[in-house]
């Protein structure tokens, strides 16, 4: 930059954020894409049962958002202390409002645990059938709110790290609604995972049928975002031009072109032209889920890193 | 864009800090009955890059009074004499700019990293940090890191809890031989701090983030600040 006087060296030697925050926004974009994607599809069919795709979401949800707490909390240098971020809120910082949604997310996303397995809990623990009978009857309440909330992990994740001015790949207005649509590409994957590999739904189900159809839109959608992050970087300020060198420099541009492009978009779309001729081939399905899931850690750890390190 | 942010903040302060509003307005009470005529202080410092000589007896006077660890600093100076020309050296400090928009107490979850009530320098609650690393990755100065004693986040805080509390300048300051380091307070006309800015050219560093930094820098002139 043109400044009169300024100096280069700052006390960040290498990076501030580091892996575990790539993984844990990873981990809370599956949560609340799983949950978005199946109560979606439960509220548009009015589904009363509890599918295989409904219960499966609740678990992905539920379990994703614990790990994902794990590695939000290794990574603090004071990890005894975390206590004090449940007492103490500052609304004008994202991460209070993130903690303060975790609190309503994280107890409701387990409410979907039981509602989906409902019997079996009556059945095994029936001192608590009151309860849940109680719960069940706040049921569409319940997973409205869920919903809601669902959506607000995902976005708070992006405007958490896009309030950080001396980035210019991380300061943009995109970055949140990026981190939304990603997040509900894995949630989808990891949904179709669980339900096939543990509950055994048929792969030509009428909700897996859904389920494969929006995968396409979705990442349609991705894509669009990350093209429109690059050009807007790209015909922007001084900043962004720093920024841009991001996707040609670099270990973390590799990340980005065999990561994010190949293995995210690429792969899966070519997996799903050759399975036509195969019929139904089961690798072929996991492979494809996964392909996905790996492409958005990589666009989590490709925005942590090369977003750090090109910065003004 | 920043103007936009700011009223953003302000509708945000209106809405729901009513609590702190309510302190505020108590505080003020207080200060009012107290000393009616004084604005609250606005401390800020000077850097004169004419005068640094690049010693680093501040460095090393700022780590002993506030028990900073041997490999880590809270305040640096920078050479940035070029390699091509050593006859002219050229020094730079890099700490703490204390804004007064500073988006390291903005993004603090617990409000660890604050703005002292009465002083309003940005300084540290270490009990309250949690080590988030939030306020660091957000300081546009890069001046923010962990203190490996304490584990907590550490910015220069203008000594507020060791020389300041005393009524002492800021250990830097109290140290350096060539008085290229000025502390007071802006808001008093007659501290010796606004004498200099009257008559010297004084910048902030990186205007462009907005933050409004309470630290100001006078350009080195002898190598000619015009050249390149
Ligand atoms: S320079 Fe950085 S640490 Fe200091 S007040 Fe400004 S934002 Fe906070
Ligand atoms: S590291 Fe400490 S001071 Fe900095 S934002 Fe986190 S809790 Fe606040
Ligand atoms: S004012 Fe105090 S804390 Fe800040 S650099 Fe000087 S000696 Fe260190």
């Amino acid at each position: 930059m043109n400044e009169l006087i300024t100096y280069s060296s700052g006390f960040t030697e290498e990076i501030g954020w580091e892996w575990p925050i790539s993984v844990y926004l990873l981990l809370a974009g599956i949560s609340g894409g799983a949950i978005i994607v199946a109560l979606l599809i439960r509220f548009y069919k009015n589904q009363i049962e509890n599918t295989a795709v409904y219960k499966s979401a609740s678990l992905v949800a539920f379990v994703t958002i614990l790990l994902g707490m794990v590695c939000l909390v290794g990574d603090l240098t004071r990890p005894l202390n975390f206590w004090q971020i449940l007492i103490n809120y500052n609304f004008n910082s994202v991460m209070s409002i993130g903690v303060a949604a975790l609190m309503i997310y994280i107890p409701l996303s387990f409410v979907a645990v039981v509602f989906a397995f409902a019997d079996f809990v009556k059945e095994r623990f029936s001192f608590l059938t009151k309860i849940v009978d109680l719960l069940l009857k706040f049921r569409v309440v319940l997973e409205g709110v869920l919903f809601l909330f669902a959506v607000v992990i995902c976005a708070y994740t992006g405007f958490l790290i896009s309030v950080l001015v001396r980035f210019p790949l991380l300061n943009t207005s995109i970055l949140p609604a990026l981190f939304v649509i990603s997040g509900l590409s894995a949630g989808t994957a990891a949904l179709c995972i669980m339900a096939k590999r543990v509950f055994n739904e048929n792969v030509h189900s009428s909700d897996m049928k859904i389920l494969h159809k929006i995968e396409w839109p979705i990442m349609a959608i991705e894509i669009l975002f990350l093209a429109m992050l690059y050009i807007s970087l790209a015909t922007g300020n001084e900043a962004g031009k720093i920024a841009l060198a991001a996707f040609h420099e670099g270990s973390w541009s590799t990340v980005f072109w065999v990561g994010i492009v190949c293995i995210g978009f690429l792969l899966p779309i070519i997996l799903n032209f050759s399975q036509k001729e195969q019929e139904n081939s089961n690798s072929i399905f996991y492979i494809s889920a996964m392909c996905s899931i790996v492409g958005v850690l990589c666009l989590r750890l490709f925005i942590i890193y090369a977003g750090q390190t090109f910065s003004v | 864009m920043s103007s936009s942010k700011e009223n953003n903040r302000r509708n945000f302060i209106k809405g729901i800090g009513l609590g702190s509003l309510f302190l505020g307005s108590v505080q003020y009470g207080l200060n009012a009955n107290t000393n009616k005529e004084n604005k609250k202080p606005h401390y800020a410092m000077i850097y004169d890059q004419n005068k640094c000589v690049g010693c680093s007896d501040c460095e090393i006077a700022c780590q002993e009074i506030n028990l900073v660890p041997k490999n880590q600093h809270r305040l640096y100076v920078e050479d940035q004499t070029k390699p091509d020309d050593l006859q002219h050296k050229k020094y730079m400090r890099v700490s703490c700019q204390q804004c007064i928009d500073s988006p390291c107490t903005e993004v603090c979850p617990t409000g660890a990293c604050h703005k002292d009530s009465i002083t309003d320098i940005v300084t540290m609650d270490i009990d309250k940090c949690i080590g988030c690393k939030y306020c660091i990755v957000a300081c546009p100065y890069d001046v923010r890191f962990i203190n490996e004693r304490t584990n907590a986040a550490e910015n220069c805080n203008f000594c507020l809890n060791t020389n300041f509390a005393k009524g002492k300048d800021p250990a830097c300051v109290e140290s350096c031989k060539y008085d290229a380091l000025v502390f007071g307070d802006l808001n008093d006309e007659t501290a010796y701090i606004n004498k200099i800015l009257d008559v010297k050219d004084a910048v902030r560093l990186k205007p462009g983030f907005g933050t409004k930094p309470s630290l100001r820098y006078i350009p080195k002139l002898k190598t000619g600040v015009y050249d390149e």
